[in-house]
C-alpha cells in the first residue's frame, strides 16, 4: 500500500470513528444544555439500547432498522420516567446531579449483569463484505452505521430548527427563565430533553452491537469518548460536538496508522489537557452568562 | 425499676437455655473446606474464568457426593468460594486479601490474568495458599514460588511446536501481531515471535493496545501495510480475538490467522461469525474424540448450559490432584505437607490423559503439567484438529 493510499485509508478511517463518537457524543452535550446535568449513565443508556436491539433482532426476529427505532421509543420513555421519579430533585443541583447519574450508572449496569451475565453476546452483522472507494477499503456494516449516524443526525437537526417542540427545547438550553416567561413548561422540558438525550445514547448503542459485542461492560468506553469530544467541543454545543468528534477521530486514526496506539491516546489526552487549560469553554463555547 | 430489670434478666436466662438446647440438640455440623476461586467472571476473559470455576465446582460435586473429603479420618464438606478479578492486578489484590484473611482459604483456583498473578503471589506465596493458575508467563513459575502450580501448558510450551508446524505447511513468510500491553500480552507475544523467527518467518508488524479496546482499524490498517501474509492473535482474550479477526477480514485480508494462546475457538466464532472464522488455526489442549474429553464436555454442558472453554479439563484435574494431595498429607491445613504431597505425583489418569510435572529446565522446579495438545483449523465453525503435539513437536 503505497503512501497517499495509505493517508486515505486513514482518513476514511478517521472519519468513520469520528461520526460513530459524535453519535456517542450528542446525547450526552444536549442532556448537559437542557439540564445542566453531566450524566455519568450516558454510557449505561448506551449498554441498554445496545440489549434491546439484541433481543429484538435475535430472540423476536424483528427487522433491525425497525428495532432500532424500537429502541429509541422505549429509550425515550425510560428516560422521562428516570428524570421524573430520580433526577428532579437535582434540576437546578449541578454537583448533586452528577454524583445521582453516578448512582444511576451502577444501579443499570449491575442489573443488566444481573439479567444477563457477564459473557460478551454477539450480534450477526447487518450486512457483510466490503466497499471499494479507490484503493480504499471500507467495511460495510461500517458504511451503514455511517449512513444511519448521519440520517439520525440530519432527524436531529431538521427537529431542532423546524419544529415547534425543537426550537423550544433550544430555548430551554440558551436560557430557561427567559423560556419559562414565554410559555414553556419547564417541567415538561426537563424529562423530555433527558429522554431525547438518552435516547440518542441508546441508538448509539443500538447502531453499534452488530459492529463490537454487546455485554453489561460496553457503556464505559462510549461515555469516555463522549465526554472527550464534549469537553473539546463545548458542554452544551452541538455543532462543537461535531468538530470535536471528527478531530478526535482523525488523531485517533492518524496516530494509531503512523505512529502507535500508546503515541496516539497520548496525543489526544495532551491536547486535551491543553485545551482546558487554554479554552476551558472548549473550541465552540456557548458565551456563559 | 427493679421488676423491669427482673423481667429482662428473665428473658435473657430464657433466651440462653433456648439457645443452648439448640446447639446441643442439632447434630453435629460437618466441617467446610474452602477452596477460593480467584477467576475472571466479566469483561473478555470471562470464558476462561467461567471454564475454572465450573471445573473446580464439578470436582468438588464429585467430592461431595461420596459424603465429602475423606482427610485425616475426617469427612470434610467442600465449598467453593468465587470472585470476580475482572482482569485487573488491583481487583485481583483486593480479592486475595479477602480470600486469604477473612475467608481464611488454603487452596486458590486461580488466576486467569498474569498481571493478576504477579501481583497476588506475594500474598499467597508468604501465606502458603496453593495456587493452581491459568497465566501464562514464565514469571508464573520458580524455584523460589512454592505455592504456584498450572495445569495448563502455555505458550512456553506450545508456541515452538505449533509454528513450526504452522509456518513449514503454510509458507509463511512476514507475520504481524495484535496484541494487548498488559503482562500476559507481552510474554505471549515476545515467546511467539521468537518462535516464528526460530521457524524461518519474519515478525514484520507488532502492535499493541489497551487491554479494553474493541475498535481494531487503524491499527490493521497498519499491520496490512506491512505486507504481511499471516496475522497472530496469541495473547489476546477469546472476545478481542473475535473482534480482531472479524475486523480484518472485513477490511479484506485473506491471508493466514493464527492463534497461538489459550483455546477460544467458541468465542471466536460467536462474535466474528462462521464466515470469518473460517480457516483460523487455533491451539486445542482438548482431543474432543477421546472418551474421557468426551465424557466431560457432556456433563459441563448438563449442568451449565454453556459451551466449555478448552482450559477446563486441564482445572478439574488440577482440583483432584490438589484433593489427592491432601488426602495423602492426611491434612486440609497444612498446606507445606500438601504441597509436597503434589509434587510428589508421578502420574496422574486425568481427563485429558496421563498428566505428569515438568518445568524445572525452564522455570527451575517442575510446577507446570505436562499434557499433550494439538493444532487445529475451524471448519464451519467447528475445531477439526490438523496435527498432534507435544513439546518436542507436532505431526
Amino acid at each position: 500500500m503505497d503512501l497517499n493510499a495509505l493517508i486515505g485509508q486513514a482518513v476514511v478511517n478517521g472519519l468513520i470513528v469520528g461520526l460513530l463518537y459524535l453519535l456517542m457524543a450528542v446525547g450526552f452535550t444536549l442532556v448537559f444544555g437542557v439540564m445542566r446535568v453531566v450524566n455519568f449513565a450516558h454510557g449505561e443508556f448506551y449498554m441498554l439500547g445496545a440489549f434491546v436491539v439484541y433481543y429484538c433482532v435475535t430472540q423476536l426476529n424483528l427487522p433491525f432498522l425497525f428495532s432500532v427505532v424500537i429502541t429509541f421509543v422505549l429509550a425515550v420513555a425510560f428516560g422521562w420516567i428516570v428524570e421524573w421519579l430520580i433526577l428532579k430533585p437535582f434540576r437546578h443541583d449541578e454537583l448533586n446531579g452528577m454524583i445521582a447519574t453516578i448512582g444511576l450508572a451502577m444501579i443499570l449496569q449491575n442489573l443488566a449483569l444481573m439479567a444477563f451475565g457477564p459473557s460478551p453476546l454477539s450480534m450477526p452483522s447487518v450486512v457483510q463484505g466490503v466497499v471499494h472507494l479507490g484503493s480504499m477499503v471500507i467495511p460495510s456494516s461500517r458504511f451503514y452505521v455511517v449512513a444511519f449516524s448521519i440520517g439520525v443526525l440530519l432527524l436531529l437537526y431538521v427537529f431542532l430548527r423546524y419544529t415547534r417542540i425543537g426550537r423550544a427545547l433550544r430555548a430551554v438550553v440558551q436560557d430557561i427563565e427567559i423560556a419559562s416567561v414565554q410559555g414553556i413548561r419547564a417541567s415538561l422540558f426537563y424529562p423530555f430533553g433527558f429522554g431525547i438525550g438518552v435516547g440518542l445514547a441508546a441508538v448509539a448503542g443500538a447502531l453499534m452491537a452488530p459492529l463490537f459485542s454487546v455485554s453489561p461492560f460496553i457503556g464505559a468506553g462510549p461515555l469516555l469518548k463522549a465526554f472527550i469530544v464534549v469537553i473539546l467541543g463545548g458542554l452544551g454545543s452541538i455543532p462543537g460536538a461535531v468538530l470535536a468528534s471528527l478531530l478526535l477521530g482523525m488523531t485517533e486514526s492518524l496516530g494509531s496508522t503512523f505512529l502507535s496506539s500508546g503515541t496516539a491516546d497520548i496525543l489526544i489526552f495532551a491536547f486535551l489537557i491543553i485545551m482546558l487549560v487554554v479554552r476551558p469553554g472548549g473550541l465552540l463555547a456557548r458565551p456563559e452568562q | 425499676m427493679k421488676r423491669k430489670i427482673g423481667i429482662v434478666l428473665v428473658l435473657l436466662a430464657a433466651i440462653s437455655v433456648v439457645a443452648s438446647i439448640s446447639v446441643v440438640a442439632l447434630p453435629q455440623e460437618q466441617e467446610t473446606l474452602k477452596i477460593g476461586a480467584l477467576v475472571t467472571l466479566s469483561g473478555s476473559g470471562a470464558a476462561w474464568g467461567q471454564g475454572m470455576l465450573h471445573a473446580a465446582e464439578l470436582a468438588t460435586d464429585d467430592v461431595n457426593a461420596n459424603g465429602g473429603l475423606d482427610v485425616g479420618g475426617k469427612k470434610y464438606r467442600v465449598q467453593v468460594i468465587p470472585y470476580d478479578d475482572k482482569y485487573q492486578a488491583n481487583e485481583g489484590v483486593t480479592v486475595a486479601n479477602r480470600l486469604v484473611f477473612e475467608d481464611r482459604v488454603k487452596y486458590i483456583i486461580g488466576s486467569v490474568g498474569s498481571a493478576v498473578l504477579l501481583a497476588i503471589q506475594p500474598t499467597t506465596e508468604k501465606n502458603k495458599v496453593i495456587l493452581m493458575t491459568l497465566a501464562f508467563t514464565s514469571k508464573a513459575l520458580g524455584a523460589d514460588k512454592l505455592f504456584t502450580f498450572r495445569p495448563v501448558v502455555t505458550t512456553g510450551e506450545i508456541s515452538q511446536p505449533q509454528i513450526d508446524w504452522v509456518v513449514k505447511t503454510r509458507n509463511i513468510k512476514r507475520v504481524g501481531f495484535l496484541f494487548p500491553n498488559d503482562e500476559t500480552g507481552q510474554s505471549i507475544s515476545s515467546d511467539n515471535s521468537a518462535a516464528y523467527r526460530k521457524a524461518g518467518a519474519t515478525p514484520a508488524a507488532m502492535e499493541s493496545f489497551e487491554r479494553d479496546r474493541v475498535d481494531f482499524v487503524s491499527l490493521l490498517t497498519r499491520i496490512l501495510a506491512a505486507q504481511v501474509d499471516a496475522i497472530e492473535l496469541g495473547g489476546n482474550s477469546p472476545t478481542t480475538a473475535g473482534l480482531i479477526l472479524k475486523q480484518a477480514r472485513e477490511l479484506g485480508f485473506s491471508g493466514t490467522i493464527i492463534h497461538t494462546g489459550g483455546p477460544a475457538t467458541q468465542e471466536i466464532v460467536n462474535v466474528a461469525g462462521k464466515q470469518a472464522a473460517e480457516g483460523l488455526l487455533e491451539h486445542t489442549p482438548i482431543n474432543p474424540a477421546l472418551a474421557s474429553v468426551k465424557a466431560y464436555i457432556e456433563r459441563y454442558v448438563a449442568k451449565y448450559k454453556q459451551p466449555m472453554n478448552g482450559f477446563s479439563p486441564a482445572f478439574y484435574d488440577g482440583t483432584r490432584m490438589m484433593f489427592d494431595a491432601m488426602r495423602k498429607a492426611g491434612s486440609v491445613t497444612d498446606s507445606d505437607k500438601v504441597r509436597l504431597e503434589l509434587e510428589k505425583i508421578k502420574t496422574f489418569s486425568g481427563v485429558l490423559g496421563e498428566e505428569s510435572w515438568t518445568g524445572k529446565a525452564r522455570y527451575g522446579i517442575d510446577h507446570q503439567l505436562n499434557v499433550p495438545f494439538y493444532v487445529a483449523e475451524v471448519k464451519d465453525g467447528q475445531e477439526v484438529i490438523r496435527a498432534q503435539c507435544t513439546v518436542a513437536g507436532c505431526k
